[in-house]
Formats: structure tokens, sequence, C-alpha cells
């Protein structure tokens, strides 16, 4: 595929996920032929299996979460029961904790949004003598595996006295998913007509109100799927709050899970449900909420471009 | 050309919310601790089944607090098992404001955290005391480090044997009292267990592998190793004398036989589970109250997990379960082996106040607090005025088995190098638990990793 | 700062495409710089810095307790001789190309592919169901996703039961075959990546292309291999390497189902890196083994730049 002519406004990119493809995209029923109708019935056929056996794996947090003998197998409940929830439900095993993971995945997404737009403004738009290196690097960056760089990180911390600072942990977080950010928000801006800002200007508008009053309203798409693709990623990190935070206190649901879980092998079945089912529930709802809102416009196409 | 607009304002506001998110940046460096002299802080472990030490400090803040109104005690219970705490605690260390002022710390790891720099020598404030005599000798010499000075306080001991279900052995038509003389009879006894008892019940627990770390080192295969022994020679890792680690010895080879016997025989539990890190947490709250677990290999402290205080009070456990001293190999002298360890509390040379640090520390160590450990921690104790106390004395965990033993115990070598060369032992046994290995071939593995820990020049081989 | 700078002409500021952004940038260094700066700060901060950190790491016999830890030592290449040497280091970097194959390219790619090339043009609420399955998937934080999979590959677990529904003998997954259980793990998490990405690439194709093949007489699958493949080869290559990047440095999953193990039988490079160097305290070799597990995504990573020729990067 070839380079987007530069300030050609973008059509829209790609069909939502979580919403329906659009009617226009469906094939005239006249070139339908009955072998085509048979290829469509093994395509039902293979989703469906599919479907299934991603299913699977999940089925058991269901049935578990409220079976009052629950097993690792994942069958409908002998007898229903809350009591798991209750289990759970206290404010040192998950209030807190899920507080903390909002505050941590919250702010690193709320920042990497803000930061990530920022930057790549003037990457969008500005012609900039270094801006190749400058993106080249980020998209290296992008590659370098966080796992490999968290015990110098725990060193730093160590030594610049940020160790169980939840604003620094927030911090570390959004920075390991800025690079992503930036390029996902560049190519999102590219995609938005520069002709609209060029008016602006002969109006006298400066950058700073193009950028504001014109460019984030329009990039507010991209911007949730930045802020929706930071919040997925830090919400479920286990690794650097488990390095980086220390007190009970601060420490995050994907760290509480672990050590209450983990450490008895998965032995109580049911309130390990339980938590999960509550656990994964915020950052579902934020999903699906985002891609309810934006519809079409909620996707990877514009930043993934090939 | 276009006609540039006065810009002064607005770029004033890129800069206000540019210099905000770097500000955000720099203020988030702030709330990082700052180091408030009046306050101790002591990180100890709280896991699985081991809470006597949450206990122990909670009560030494109240009453610490209540005591010195303006002083603070701060505890950092840290949540994990034994090496990954040992892992949070180095990491704690290394670092300046995070480093804590008192350690709970296990025994072995003493000289090498202080020759890490760690560790605060505890002299000035030991030789003072007035309680320092009601130590035992053996309590001195588990935390003098190699230059002489003394880096911590035990606050018990224990030792290691063979916990069997009365019970399930009688069932399975097993002679009680079981007093097995040498390591064919364990062996036989299991099998008799596994035929008679069927697959509900896993006959024989040996801790192995890696992921229980230093407990499969000491509970499981030094508790083989050291009963090689024939009368001096054999059965250690370390030369005294001549101040390196042994390679070659054949009683590493058997000790590793006897993994092979009970994992390849299928007498215990399957690897897999085996090979949980948290295996004893589940054996102890859960496979021995259950009635699944005939004999385990393990500590004289075990009935803290059963006790009244525990997280799952198993009150049957008096009725049920029975400690014996595990047995040498053939049963020569002197016929029963042991390990004993036991945890200390130490105190970090970063200590912001060592005054203050010392206080909090022999309040915790008081007679009142070191019986409480004592009875909720199920420890042997050190200082000379527990035993006669009959808070002690009464205290259903008590085991006269287990003080006896004493008699016949080791020690680990708890020189720096011996926490990698015990990682090296598990390995070996992992090798040899999953048919990756032979006894043989496993253990010439773990002589050319030591050689590579200490370095050639500080092995030597058994007997030479 | 003074406002009064004015842009080069556009020509000679843009460099190599004349052809460039209409309207060259007015302002001052300012203007640029300074909404770059946060995310500059933040990425030298946090990247920079531990990097050439680790780089320097791992010429030391650092430790995190022991004598190196009070005064470690430089010991100039020691700790990449070791590493070469090490069969340790082989086997994971063998386990973590298995890993990556298998739950990456195999697994990921071409599932994901699949599955946008199937919910093509089906109805829409087939289209809901299945990408909300799917994502689901993707959405789950990654240590519950861990631990579902050990609840669900455990002996008694949900797999086997299948299995004996459908009367074949139950497999002791995770301690069989610890790395194929990973690999099924991280399938499930990552496909809907992949999923998305490749439909975002095909609703990009635009459908006369495909219908008019058709109408030519090209079946289904000739449709897909010579019109829709051919025109998402960037897609999938970026995809593809993204997801190369992201597997390379699984951690949470393994250690949440396996730790590694039995054995070493899943540590793959992460899983090394973490043991030598915060497990053992051996900071040197953990942070060789980390600068090698840089290096591999590294490589990746500049492939991937390479790929993507210089008038994507605009």
């Amino acid at each position: 595929m070839t380079a987007e002519q530069p300030g050609r406004p973008r059509r829209g990119p790609g069909a939502s996920l979580a919403t329906a493809g659009r009617p226009g995209r469906t094939l005239p029923k006249a070139i339908t032929s009955p072998t085509r109708a048979a290829a469509s019935t093994v395509a039902y056929a293979v989703l469906a299996a599919v479907t299934i056996v991603f299913l699977l794996p999940l089925l058991w947090v269901l049935f578990a979460s409220v079976n009052a003998e629950p097993s690792l197998r994942a069958t409908p409940p002998s007898q229903f029961t809350l009591e798991h929830f209750e289990a759970v439900l206290t404010p040192e095993t998950m209030f807190i904790p899920l507080w903390n993971s909002v505050l941590l995945s919250g702010g690193a997404a709320v920042t990497t949004v803000v930061v990530s737009v920022l930057a790549a403004y003037p990457l969008s738009r500005f012609n900039l003598r270094f801006k190749r290196p400058l993106l080249y690097t980020m998209l290296f960056a992008t590659g370098l595996p966080v796992t490999a760089i968290m015990v110098p990180v725990y060193s730093m911390f160590v030594q610049a006295n940020l160790l169980d600072s939840r604003g620094a942990t927030t911090l570390f977080l959004a920075a390991s998913s800025l690079p992503f950010g930036i390029w996902l928000m560049k190519n999102f801006l590219d995609g938005i007509p520069v002709e609209l800002e060029e008016a602006a200007w002969v109006d006298g508008a400066s950058s700073w109100q193009s950028l504001r009053l014109l460019v984030v309203p329009l990039a507010a798409p991209g911007m949730a799927v930045v802020g929706i693709f930071t919040l997925v990623m830090t919400w479920g990190n286990f690794f650097v709050p488990f390095l980086l935070l220390k007190s009970p206190d601060y420490l995050p649901a994907a760290v509480r899970i672990y050590s209450s879980f983990g450490q008895y092998g998965a032995i109580q079945y049911g309130a390990l449900a339980a938590y999960s089912l509550i656990y994964s529930l915020p950052v579902i709802l934020v999903y699906i909420a985002a891609s309810r809102a934006l519809g079409s416009k909620f996707t990877m196409g514009g930043a993934l471009k090939g | 050309m276009k006609r540039f607009a006065i810009r002064r304002r607005p770029r004033r506001a890129i800069i206000a919310a540019t210099t905000a998110a770097t500000l955000a940046a720099a203020l988030a460096g702030c709330s990082g601790d700052s180091q408030d002299p009046n306050t101790v802080t002591i990180a100890y472990q709280k896991f699985g089944s081991f809470v006597a030490a949450d206990t122990l400090f909670k009560k030494v803040k109240k009453d610490f607090e209540a005591a010195n109104p303006d002083a603070t005690v701060e505890l950092r219970a840290i949540e994990a098992p034994a090496e990954d705490y040992q892992t949070q605690v180095n990491l704690m260390n290394q670092s300046g404001s995070e480093a804590p002022d008192l350690i709970y710390e296990d025994s072995f790891t003493i000289n090498q955290d202080a020759d890490a720099g760690y560790l605060r020598p505890l002299d000035e404030y030991w030789d003072k005391w007035e309680d320092a005599e009601r130590f035992n000798e053996q309590a001195d010499a588990a935390v003098t480090g190699l230059d002489g000075k003394r880096y911590g306080a035990l606050l018990g001991t224990d030792t290691r044997g063979l916990w069997y279900n009365k019970k399930l052995l009688e069932k399975a038509g097993v002679k009680t009292p079981w007093e097995p003389k040498d390591w064919d009879e364990i062996l036989e006894t299991a099998r008799t267990l596994k035929s008679k008892l069927g697959k509900d019940v896993i006959p024989l627990h040996v801790p192995s592998g890696q992921p229980q770390g230093e407990e499969a080192s000491m509970q499981g295969f030094q508790m083989l190793h050291t009963g090689t022994a024939e009368g001096d020679s054999g059965g250690l890792l370390f030369d005294e004398k001549a101040k390196k680690w042994i390679v070659g010895d054949p009683g590493f080879v058997d000790s590793l036989e006897f993994v092979k016997s009970v994992y390849g025989g299928d007498l215990s539990l399957d690897e897999q589970d085996a090979l949980n890190a948290n295996v004893s947490t589940i054996n102890n709250e859960q496979r021995i109250p259950d009635g699944e677990l005939a004999i385990s290999m393990n500590g004289s402290w075990v009935p803290q997990a059963w006790i009244d205080s525990a997280n799952k009070p198993w009150p049957e456990w008096q009725d049920t379960m029975e400690f014996v001293p595990m047995p040498t190999k053939d049963g020569q002298d002197p016929g029963a082996t042991s390990l004993s360890g036991g945890w200390t509390l130490a105190m970090g040379a970063k200590a912001t106040d060592p005054d203050l640090s010392w206080k909090v520390m022999a309040e915790a160590m008081n007679q009142e607090n070191a019986t409480k450990f004592a009875i909720e921690g199920a420890q042997v104790p050190v200082r000379d005025d527990i035993a006669d106390d009959p808070k002690f004395s009464k205290a259903p965990a008590v085991n006269d088995v287990a003080n006896e033993l004493i008699d016949v115990t080791h020690f680990r070598p708890a020189y720096s190098e011996y926490p990698k060369v015990s990682i090296a032992i598990t390995k070996a046994m992992e090798a040899v638990m999953l048919g990756e290995a032979s006894p043989a071939e496993a253990a010439k593995t773990y002589d050319e990793e030591v050689a590579k820990i200490v370095g050639d020049d500080k092995v030597v081989k058994a007997g030479g | 700062m003074a406002s009064t700078t004015v842009a080069a002409p556009e020509g000679r500021k843009g460099g190599t495409r004349p052809s460039g952004r209409p309207s060259a940038r007015r302002g001052g260094v300012a203007s640029w710089l300074l909404p770059l700066a946060p995310a500059l700060f933040l990425m030298l901060v946090f990247f920079a810095g531990p990097i050439i950190w680790t780089v320097w790491v791992s010429f030391t016999n650092a430790a995190l307790t022991g004598v190196n830890a009070a005064q470690p030592e430089f010991v100039g290449l020691a700790n990449f001789t070791e590493l070469f040497a090490d069969p340790k280091f082989r086997e994971a970097t063998l386990l973590t190309v298995v890993f990556l194959l298998g739950s990456g390219v195999v697994g990921q790619t071409v599932l994901g592919l699949g599955l946008a090339l199937l919910l093509q043009n089906r109805h829409p609420a087939a289209r809901m169901v299945v990408s909300t399955v799917v994502v689901g998937a993707w959405v789950v934080p990654e240590v519950v996703a861990g631990l579902l999979w050990v609840v669900f590959l455990e002996r008694e677990g949900g797999l086997n039961g299948v299995f004996e529904f459908l009367g074949a003998a139950p497999v002791n997954w995770l301690y069989t075959a610890p790395l194929f259980a990973v690999i099924l793990a991280n399938v499930w998490k990552g496909t809907a990546f992949s999923m998305m990405t490749y439909s975002a690439g095909l609703s990009e194709i635009p459908s006369y292309l495909k219908e008019a093949a058709r109408v030519d007489g090209a079946s289904t699958l000739q449709v897909v291999w010579h019109i829709v493949l051919p025109l998402l080869r960037r897609t999938i290559a970026t995809t593809l390497m993204l997801v190369t990047l992201q597997t390379v440095q699984v951690f949470t999953l393994i250690y949440v189902m396996t730790a590694g193990g039995p054995g070493e039988r899943s540590t793959t490079l992460p899983l090394l890196m973490y043991k030598e160097a915060l497990q053992f305290g051996d900071l040197g070799y953990g942070t060789t083994v980390a600068l090698a597990l840089l290096i591999v995504a590294g490589l990746f990573s500049a492939a991937y730049v390479k790929m993507l020729r210089p008038e994507e990067v605009r």
C-alpha cells in the first residue's frame, strides 16, 4: 500500500471490532453462489469453534465464582453461592488494591495520552530535521523489552529514592507505553487534514490554539485508543509494581491476586475466580464503553497501516 | 507566505502545559520515603502458615510505641516465599532510604549480608545487654561472622525430622510408634503405605527441587547427606580444617539415590506438585490435616500450621501426628541426624538511629516476647529462661523429641558462598527427580558448579 | 523565549521530501521542543539511562549480596564468555525462539489473520460475538490469564475434562509440556491484537478489487491469495514485527504459569534474566542476559524499522 498523500483526509479507518461491520461491506446477494454459501457455512463453523475454544478458559471463572463447591473443572455450579464474592470484597484484598490499580493504570493512561499528543503534534505537523531519526528511535524503543531493563530501573529508583512511590511508578509505566503511544498518535494526527488548521492559522490562530481547538477534538478517537491500550497493558502489569512498590497499601490488584492466590497454589478456586472476575471487569467495561462510543472510529487502522 | 499572528500568549500556553507535565514528573520524585530518625522499620517475612513473626512484631510495635510515644515502629511485612523474601530484602538493603533498620533474617545469610556491608555489628550493644547471658552458645555462633563480630541475635532455633500420621500408618498395618532405623526402613514403610492405602494417600514427602530453595536443600538433601557420615568422615559440604568446599563425596550420590528412590519409585507427590513452590504450605495446611500425606520430612516447627493461632487450626493434630528422628543411612552412629537453622534479628548497616533500633530489638527479644515467639513459631528456644517457663513447657506445640535432637544436629556451613552452593544442590535434586540425570551425573554437575561458584582453589576432593 | 524565529523554507528543512507537508512550520525551537520535552524526558530517564546502566553492569561482577555487592569489580568480557559457554543460556535462547515461533508467529499471526479474514462480510452479530470473546481474552489482565490457564491445564482442569469427554487420555500439560502450555496461553491472550490490526488492514482494501476478481470467476481462496494477501503485505510485516517484539519479552504469563519449570523446561530469556539477576543475586551476569535479550529484540526492532521504508516515517 502506498503512503497516504499528505493532507488527504483519512477515510473512515477500519471497521470496529466490537461493533458490527458496516452494511456497505456486505457483498451483494446476487454474486453469492452455492459454493460460496457452503464456504460461508464452513466459515461460520470455524468461527464458532474458535469462539468456543477461546471461551473455555473463561467459562471456569464464571462458574467457579458462584459455585459453592468449586473445582478445577468448568462445571455449572452445583449450588449457587455468593460467598466467594463476599470473601474477596474486603478493603484489604479488593478495594484498596483495585483503587491502586486505578491510580497506577489510570494515571499511566492519562499521562501517556497527554504526553503522546503533545509529542505527536510537532512530529506530525512540523518538518523537522531530526524527525526521522527520532521516529526511528521511538519505533526501536517500542521493541525493547521492559522486562530486561527492570533491574537497572530498580537500581535507579533506589538511588533516586523513588522506591515505593506511586507517582514515579506511574510515570515509569507511562514511559514504557510512550513509544507505542506516540507512534499511534502521530499516525492518527497524520490522518487529520491539515487544511483546517491552515485556515485557522490564516485567521490568526496559533499552533496551540489549533492543537487545542481543532486537532484534539478530531484526534479524540486516537487518544481513546492510546489510552485504552495503555490501560489494558498496565492494568495487568505485575512485574513493575511488584518490584517498584513495597507497601502493602500501595500494591495494585495484579500483585495482590498473585500474592493471595499464587502462594496457595490456586487452591481457593472460588475466591480466585471471584477475584479474577471483579479485577478484570473495570478494564473490560472501559473497553466496551469506548468501542461503543467511538464506533467505527475505534480501530487500530490508523496506527498500523502498512 | 502566511501572515503570522502574534504568538506570545499561545506560546506561553504551550510552555505552561509542558512545564506542568515535566513538573508532575519532578514532583513524583519527591514522594519517596523520607527517613524519619524516630522511626524504626522492621522487614520480616509473612508467608503461608508462618505468621509468628507477624504477630510478634505487631505486639512489639504496640508495646514499644506505648512506652516511647515519640518513636514509631514501622512494619514491612513481605508476603513472599523465602527466596523472594531474600531478594526483596537484598534489594531494599541496596537502597539508601528503603534499607530496613531491623531485618528478620535467616541465619545462613548472615555472613553473606555482612560481607555485602548490609549489617551492623552489634557487639557494643550486646555486651552491655543484661539478657545477653541468657542466650546459649549455639545461638551466639550462628550470628557471629567470620570476622568475629556479632551481626544479629537468634530468635529461636529448630530441628528437623520425620512427621508421620499415626492413624494412616496403623491403617496400613505399620507398627506404631514407628521408629525407622535406617533409610531402607523408611522406603519400605513408604512402599507398604503405597500398596495398602492406594492412590488416595501420598506415602512420603521429601522436599526437593529448585522451587523450594533452601527448604529442599536443608530439610531434604542435607537431612540425608549428614546421615551418610561414618564417624568423622563424609556427609559434609565444607571441610572446616582445609576451609574448602568438598566435591566428589560418595555420600552426595547416595543422598541423591534416596531422592531417586522416592520420586522414581512413585512414593511421593507427583513431581509437578512436589515442585510447587508452595508445597510445604499445601502439605501442612491441607494434605496432612486431610489425611492425604502419611510421612513428611520437615521441621520441628510444623505444628505452627495447626495450633489455635494458625490460619487453619487443626486441633486433632495432637492425637494424629508424631515426630521422630531421621535415621542415618545404615543406622550407623549416632543413629539419627538433624539439621538446625533458625531466624535472627539483625540490624541494617544503614539504620537511621542504631540506639533506638537496638531498643526495639531488645524489646523483641525479651523473655516475654521470646517465649511467645517460641510457642507460636514452634521453635526450639535459645534463651535458657524459656524452657522452664510454664507457658512454654505446657504449650501444645512443644516437642521433646525436637529438643533432644539438638544433641545430634548439624549446622549449615554458613559461609558467604553457601546460599549459591545450596542452589546448586537443589538443581542436582531436581535433575534427579525429573530423571534428567542419574544421581552420579547430577553429583558431577554439582561438583563443577561448586568449583565455578567458589573457585577451583577452594574445593577439595572428599577423603582427600 | 523569543517568538520571532521564523522557520526556514520548506525545501531546505524537509530534506529529502520536497513534496513534504504543506506549509513549513512557523515558530522557533520552542514550538516543537517544548511539546516534545515531556516525552523525551520520560524516555531518556526511563529507557536510555537504564540501558546504559545495563551495558555497564554487564562488564562487572556486581551482586545483590555478598562481597561483590559491597565492591563490584570490572571483569571485562568475563560475563559474555560465560554466557556463550553456558548451556542454560543456549537452552533459554532455543526455548525463546520456539516460544516466539509457536505463539507469536504461527499462533497469533495465523490465527489472527484467519479470524480477520473469516470475519469479513459475516453477519454483524457473528462479528460482534466472535470479536468480543477474542478481545475479551486480550483484555483479561496478564496475571489472571496466567492463573486461568493454570486452572485450565491442571490435571483435573478443563482441558482434560474435554479430553475425557472425547475419550482421550488426560495429559499433565504443565508438567509434561510446559512450553506448549505457555504457548497456548500466549496465543489465547495475544491473538486479539493481530486480529485487530488485520481487520483494520482488510477494511482498507477496496472491495471493488475483490468483487472484480470474483466476477472474473476467482474462488474465495484465490481472491485471498492473489488479491488480499499481497495488498496486506505491509500490514502483515508490521504486525508480525510488533508481535515478535511483544512475544520475546513475555514474562508475567510464564512466571505465573510455570515459573520457568519444571527444571528449566520453560525458562525463556526473560525468565533466565530474572533468575540470575534477582533470585541468585548475580546482577552482573543477569544483566548480561538482559543485554542479550535487548540485542535480540533490538535486531528485530531494527529490521522492523528498516522494513518500513522511509515514506512510512514522515
